[in-house]
Order: structure tokens, then sequence, then C-alpha cells
């Protein structure tokens, strides 16, 4: 059945980025999958309140922080009244915060789970478990974490990470991987007409010994990203090989250093910086080299190096995180994260692409069957059935009147593990005065729910209309659905959508 | 328990709206939300009727009062209270405000004032400047909105309707159709034959 779902983070449009591109992606398959998808935001410069996206998904820009200085609240809860009401007007099933990072996606799940409705989080990043603020950050992910239904990592790596940090039973892990639009990264030479033709591709054309090779390295120019390591090796491999050159494009408190090396060793006419790229110029950038450097100290997933193969270029990078699992062996180098062997892995790289035994020109539509945002919007779907399949109430669902949809959590919220008491004893067992701390915030956030229900009660929250649906499932989409799916499944939800699409104007 | 909570949601919550359509001739449509409550028992209808004339000796009883004690000693503490029964008076107890739409002509906005004394707030916006009606959401205190709102050309705000009362969506559905189908006299038809599908259905 459709769920109505709410994707929840601090990070999202207009700010770029892989979360936000991650979340509206996703968003938007699972809305062609016959969902209906909000996604809550706070406001950013000059975008406050609902707004619409292509395909009909809706943002709430909250203007959070404005109340947060106009009340006394504890950022903790003040988001409470506002999400609430969010939450009742779209009738909301499921709420998906993303980015542990995020304030909002933690408060959000807290106050989901108060209101008696399930949650899924979704963790983007790899964290230690040493310095202050990871020990800050886990507590606080523990927190969230010990009441949440399924959590989602981006890579078998992520998922060890977060099960550690946070202390989570392996089986509520699920890993779904990142995706790219393989449209937006093709490589120069490709052009749609031939995608088809997979039979022929030609016989492989080797670079002579003295054609030049560009190795591209785009990467914001942070510490973890190994751009310490880059500075060291650049060089050394411009010594070792004549013909080779670099671009490096994107911005970052480790310019400078790079800048210093490249006056110190004179390499300006083999180094090029291109400073900060949008990122719709990013595939502009990469088909002008043949091999992709990525010296990531630290990475969940790496969506750049999966961008970078799919428009055709070798990738060299360190085997740290989730990397080795992203790539199929015959399109990496790797190297462990140190200087001598990044040089002897990027010399490695060269050799090959010289002696032509890398197929460069075939990564595209490997990159494109690898990764699809179909796919994960699929799997997905397979966590929500998951979580929610428990249900019994899916005949009256989603459509019955705003009574039966308080009686549903009611009753939800007696024979499920949304009791207090049953919550109460998991948040307990963060620790001995976390653990006490964590009850305690539980038990305010559940007062300030029956208050709500009490002065802000249900039935005068005005139901929004949805977006009106299109069947958009197109014939391509419908092979792969039955394929991966099973044909009854999407058969039920399609013609379901059609019995709602003719019952909307009866209401008006 | 039970009870002390629907006391507490009754005293919460706000005064029930309602919507007044008056169509004099055809090219003419008023929609009126008010919170003023519609008298229907008969001792409510006598109290409503029984209070104009009350209200009107009163105000006249203080206004001479006040004529009087002007020259006396305690008038310091006399025309204050005096003051106050009149302000309570002429306090309109209700909040009204309509959208009132010519077609052909344009559209008028008002908001009466809380006393009887001012006259309402209006708005006329003609026809070749209205670019659009709709309804949208916004923020607004703890919680999300519905508001119909009309962009008039060559201004950077959209006019708001119904400002002060916000009224629920069903209402603001009503006054938005009827609208529309008022100002875009092409669109009439359709939208009033679809109306009727809606009703009977």
């Amino acid at each position: 059945m459709p769920y109505n779902i709410a994707m929840v983070s601090d990070n999202f449009f207009p700010q770029p980025g892989g979360v936000e591109s991650h979340m509206y992606q996703l968003s938007s398959k699972l809305i062609d999958r016959g969902h209906k998808v909000i996604i809550i935001t706070h406001a950013y410069a000059g975008r406050t309140g609902v707004r619409y996206l292509t395909n009909g998904l809706k943002v709430y820009h909250v203007p959070f922080w404005v109340v947060y200085r106009e009340t006394t609240f504890p950022t903790v809860f003040s988001f409470f009244p506002i999400f609430r009401n969010i939450i009742i007007r779209e009738q909301i099933e499921i709420v998906h915060g993303h980015a542990s990072l995020s304030n909002l996606c933690h408060e959000a799940i807290l106050h989901a789970r108060t209101m008696g409705l399930r949650a899924v989080m979704t963790d983007h990043s790899l964290f230690g478990f040493a310095d202050a603020a990871s020990i800050l950050t886990n507590k606080l992910l523990k927190f969230t974490l010990s009441d949440v239904d399924h959590v989602i990592c981006v890579s078998h790596t992520g998922k060890e990470n977060t099960v550690l940090r946070a202390s989570l039973d392996p089986l509520m892990v699920s890993v779904i991987p990142n995706a790219v639009v393989a449209e937006n990264f093709r490589p120069l030479s490709y052009h749609s007409h031939n995608a088809r033709r997979h039979s022929a591709p030609g016989p492989p054309q080797p670079l002579g010994p003295h054609d030049t090779i560009t190795i591209v390295v785009i990467s914001r120019l942070f510490y973890n990203k190994g751009i310490d390591l880059l500075i060291a090796a650049i060089p050394r491999i411009l010594a070792s090989h004549p013909n080779v050159r670099f671009i490096i494009a994107g911005t970052g408190p480790k310019a400078i250093d790079l800048e210093q090396m490249i006056e110190r060793n004179v390499l300006q006419d083999r180094v090029s910086l291109l400073g900060p790229v949008r990122h719709e110029e990013v595939r502009d950038v990469m088909v002008q080299g043949h091999i992709y450097l990525h010296p990531s100290l630290t990475e969940a997933f790496g969506t750049v190096i999966v961008e970078a193969a799919s428009c055709g270029l070798y990738v060299v990078c360190t085997r740290v995180g989730g990397i080795p699992e992203v790539l199929p062996n015959h399109m990496t180098e790797f190297a462990a994260p140190e200087e001598d062997d990044l040089v002897a892995a990027t010399g490695r790289a060269i050799a090959k692409l010289r002696e032509g035994k890398v197929r460069t020109e075939l990564f595209h539509n490997q990159v494109k069957q690898m990764y699809s945002w179909t796919d994960v919007a699929q799997r997905t779907e397979i966590v929500y059935d998951e979580i929610s399949g428990a249900f019994s109430y899916d005949e009256h669902g989603q459509d019955a009147g705003v009574g039966a949809a308080r009686s549903t959590t009611r009753s939800r919220a007696g024979v499920q593990s949304f009791a207090l008491i049953d919550r109460l004893k998991r948040y307990y067992g963060c620790g001995i005065w976390a653990g006490k701390l964590f009850c305690l915030c539980v038990i305010v956030d559940y007062l300030l729910y029956v208050v709500l229900e009490i002065f802000a009660p249900r039935s005068r929250i005005d139901i929004a209309r949805n977006w009106p649906k299109k069947d958009c499932r197109n014939g391509k989409e419908k092979d792969a659905d039955a394929v991966k799916a099973g044909a009854t499944v999407g058969r039920k939800r399609s013609s379901r959508h059609r019995r709602e699409k003719r019952a909307e104007p009866d209401e008006s | 328990m039970a009870t002390i909570i629907t006391i507490l949601q009754r005293l919460a919550s706000p005064p029930k709206q309602t919507l007044r359509t008056l169509q004099p001739t055809p090219s003419t449509v008023s929609y009126t939300v008010s919170t003023r409550p519609v008298p229907k028992t008969l001792p409510a209808i006598l109290g409503f009727y029984i209070g104009i004339p009350v209200r009107i000796l009163i105000g006249i009883g203080t206004l001479e009062q006040l004529v009087k004690v002007a020259d006396m000693s305690q008038w310091r503490y006399l025309a204050p209270g005096a003051l106050l029964v009149l302000y309570l008076v002429f306090h309109r107890g209700y909040t009204e405000e309509s959208l009132t739409v010519l077609r052909g002509l344009g559209l008028q906005t008002s908001t009466a004032s809380s006393l009887y004394l001012r006259t309402p707030t209006t708005r006329f916006i003609p026809t070749t400047s209205i670019q659009d009606i709709f309804i949208h959401e916004a923020f607004r205190g703890f919680e999300v909105r519905f508001y119909l709102a009309i962009v008039v050309k060559s201004e950077e705000e959209v006019v708001v309707v119904f400002p002060r009362l916000l009224p629920r969506r069903d209402i603001l559905e009503e006054v938005w159709r009827g609208a529309r189908a008022c100002l875009y006299e092409g669109m009439a038809v359709k939208k009033r034959e679809k109306e009727k599908e809606g009703v009977e259905s």
C-alpha cells in the first residue's frame, strides 16, 4: 500500500550537498512509485513556508529559529507543536530522518515515536569514537536510535560503524547505497542513440606513451578528504611521470597548502586549480580527465567516485570506509591511505591506461546498471513494508477521517511497543546518567503531546489536499518493477491510484 | 477528569466561524465569514433582541451620568468607569470579514472593526489588476494555516482575504470557487457544472 512519508533533515536545497540530493532523488522516485512524500527542513534565507518542487514534492521550510528565539522552550521540544501540526495535516505514517548531524532529524524521530508513528533513519556519515565531539554525537545518536524502527546506512562499513556507535541490533540496520543519475554523468564520447548497441564496443584504443594523461580531483579541500596526502603525492607523481597533469576542483581550508605546494615545486603549468565548482559542472570537469584520484581518509560511501566512473574515468582511491564496496575491482586501483602507496597506485593506474588494459568507455553503462535511484526507492519501500507490516489497519487506511486516524493511533499505542513504559525501558538502558536524562526528556515530550492534544485538538487541524497523482509509471519502469518486486504489487497499487483519483472530485 | 479536559478544550478553542453567502444579482456575490453566534433557540433570540435596546439604554444612561458628574468631586473615579462601560457598549463581540465579487468590476475585501463606531477597513481591487486568486499554506505561530490570496499587478505582496480570521479550508475552497467563477466568466459555466456534480454525488 502507498505510504505517507515525511523526510526530515536540516540539510536540504538550496544548500548543495550529498544528503540533499539523496533526499530529493529518493523522494521523487518514491512519489513515482505512488507514495506521498513531504520534506520538512528548516528555513533558509529567502525560503520560508511551504513550497512545491517538481513532481509535487512538498517542502516545509519551518521558520524554526524564529520560534526558538521567541519561546523559552529548550530546542528539543520547541519543534514539537509545528511538527505535530504538519504530521496531522499531511496524514503522515512514516517519518524518515536523514543525516546523523541534523538536529531536526533527531527531534523529529523522538516526536514521531511519541505520536505513535513509525520512524526510520538514514545515516550518511562515519564517525570516530575517540574525540570529544564524536562522543557527544554518538550519545545523541544513541538517544535517538534507542527508539527507532529501522536504520538505513549507505554502506556496510557505515552499518558496522552505526551499530557500534549506537549499540543497535544489527538486524534492524539495512544497507541501501546511494545512487547517481547516470544521465547527468555521461562520458564525452557518449551519444544517447548508440546506448542500446551493447554488442560491439570496438577495439580498445590505448593511449600512446607521449599522450598526456589528466588526473582529476574534485573534493572539498578538508583534512578528512585526504588533501594532505594529495599535497605530498602530487610532486612525486609528476616527477616520475612526465606526461601527466592534474586538475583540482573544490575549495576549503587546505586550498592554501595546495597553492603553496604548487609554488614551491613550480608546477603551475601541470596542476590547475579550478576553485569551487557547482554540482552541475562537475561532469564537465570530470570528462576532461582520464583518472580520478580520491585520497579521502574517511568516507561512508563516496558518491563522487561513482560519478567519476560513470563519466568514464579510471578511479584511484584509498581503501577506507565504505569505498571498497562501491565499485567493482576492474574500475578502481586501491591504495592504502599513505603517501607511498598512493603514488604507487597512481603509477599502476597510469601504466594500465597506457597499455590499454582498462576499458573506461564501458564504465558508463556498467555504472548505470549498478546504481539507479529507482532501485534505491524500491529497497527503501521494502524497509517501509517491513516496519509497518504488523499493522492490520490497512483496509481503513489513510483515507479515513480525523477521528479514525486518532483511534488508530490510540489503539496502536496500546498494542504495539509505542507504550510509554516500553519506550522508557529502551531509553533507560542508554547509560547510568544519560538513561535517566533521556527518560526525563521522553516523559516531558509525552506530556507536551497530551497538552497539545487538549489545546490544539486534531479536529481543528485541516487536512491538506494531496498533489493530484498521475499514472506516471511508463513502460520502462513497469518492466523494472515486474522483474524486481513482482508484478502483482505494482498492479494493485496502480489500480488503487485510479480509484483514489476518481474519488477525489467527489469530496469537493 | 474527562469533564475537566472537555472544559479546557472548550475554553481553548476559538469561536466557531460561519460563512454567509449573499447573491443579490447573478453577477454579484458576497461571502461573509463571521464569528457571531447565530441565535437559534427562543431564549437566545429573545436575549439577542432585548440586548440591543438594553445596550442603547445603558449607553445613553452612562453618557448622561458622564455629563452630570463632570462638575462633581468624584469624577476622577467615575469617569474611567463610565468610559469602560461605553467601550463595552460599543464593543463588537465578534469578528466579521467579507469578500464581495462584482463580475466585470472587481472585488472588495472588508474587515469589520472591533468597535461599532468605526467603519470597516475595505480594499477594492479592479478586475484589470487581478492576476490570480489562489489558496496556499503558511506558517503562523505554531501551526500551518491555509489562506486565500489575491495577486495584484505591480504589487510586491499578495492581498490576503480574511486576514484576521483565516477560515478553514472548506470555507476557503467555497469562496475560491465562487470568486473564480465570478471573475472568469468563460470558466464559470464549466465550474458550476462540476460543482453541481460534486453536490449530487
